[in-house]
């Protein structure tokens, strides 16, 4: 009898064993394709990427505001995000690409939104204010500067990545 | 700022700056399936309109999740329940409460409401990638971010 049982879990060892191969084996071939399916997904959430924004023939030494839309995927679901920029070219010829978020509480900032200061950004919010580099004007609500875009040239259109921080600046 | 725990934070560290409230209303039914679908439609829109307008005025704007409601409620009692969640939400801490809807029948309450209302008048929207639909979109934000800064 303890010969019998003792075949029995062998076999049922065996048994096991090959499964466990065979699953080995399953997972060996499933988990590239695994990979293939999900890595868009990805890239299209990793934070480096560069978007097409506007052609470079559209920009001017004025800043003018561009949006972008991109596919934000959440953990559950997919959505889509609009960023903006104010774009312009400064008097070197280079392209500066301002972040709108105002650095104190995040509001959308306007170029030349203050009558009173048509050279400025303006902050509607709280009256922040920040010169054209998007320096923030002392004794505004903002203690740091604009952030800035990264951003590429290819073939005549302007792309732009994250928007990156200068630090304070008061 | 939004209903959301990141928001939240920063909404409790900085409440003094935070004076305006936006309120969607939204109507639902199911007995139509016409109706329903241009509820759902227009539910998107306003979603839409009320998340772009917070971005622009997040340090100042707080976006309350939407006020839903069955599109065949007594109005009368209706504004007076609105107007119970919005007291309740805002503890007199908003000094601008604003309610947006696509519902003309919030028109005739608009005077029993604590709040301003802002009407919108509706637009069908197929394709929101289409750059007709991004520049009515565009032109309905505008035309609601003067109207709420005239009030500041
Ligand atoms: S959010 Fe810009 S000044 Fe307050």
């Amino acid at each position: 009898m303890s010969e019998k049982k003792q075949q029995v879990s062998r076999r049922q060892f065996l048994n096991y064993t090959l499964t466990g191969v065979g699953g080995f084996m399953a997972a060996g071939m499933l988990a590239p394709m695994v990979r293939f399916a999900i890595d868009p997904v990805l890239q299209a959430s990793s934070g480096g990427d560069m978007h097409a924004v506007v052609d470079v023939s559209e920009i001017t030494t004025e800043p003018q505001r561009f949006d972008w839309t991109i596919e934000q995927v959440d953990a559950w679901y997919t959505s889509d995000v609009t960023h903006s920029a104010w774009v312009y070219k400064d008097d070197n010829d280079e392209i500066v690409a301002l972040s709108p978020t105002c650095k104190h509480l995040g509001c959308a900032v306007n170029w030349a939104g203050d009558p009173d200061h048509p050279d400025q950004f303006f902050c509607p919010c709280h009256e922040g204010r920040y010169y054209k580099d998007g320096v923030n004007v002392p004794n505004t609500p903002p203690n740091a500067a604009l952030d800035l875009f990264e951003f590429e040239v290819r073939e005549g259109t302007l792309y732009l990545g994250n928007a990156i921080e200068r630090g304070g600046d008061n | 700022m939004k209903w959301q725990t990141k928001n939240l934070a920063l909404y409790f560290q900085s409440q003094e700056y935070v004076d305006t409230l936006c309120i969607p209303l939204i109507p639902i039914e199911l007995k139509n399936e016409l109706e329903a679908i241009k509820l759902a439609d227009q539910q998107k829109s306003l979603q839409l309109i009320s998340d772009e307008l917070e971005r622009n005025f997040t340090g100042r704007i707080f976006l309350s999740p939407s006020y839903t409601y069955i599109k065949e409620s007594d109005f009368d009692a209706e504004s007076k329940r609105l107007n119970q969640w919005t007291s309740s939400l805002s503890q007199n801490k908003f000094q601008h409460i604003f309610f947006l809807t696509y519902d003309v029948n919030w028109k005739k309450y608009e005077n029993n409401l604590e709040g301003s209302l802002i009407w919108l008048t509706a637009n069908s929207i197929d394709d929101y990638q289409s750059d007709q639909t991004k520049n009515w979109i565009k032109s309905q934000i505008n035309q609601i971010s003067e109207l709420i800064r005239s009030y500041w």
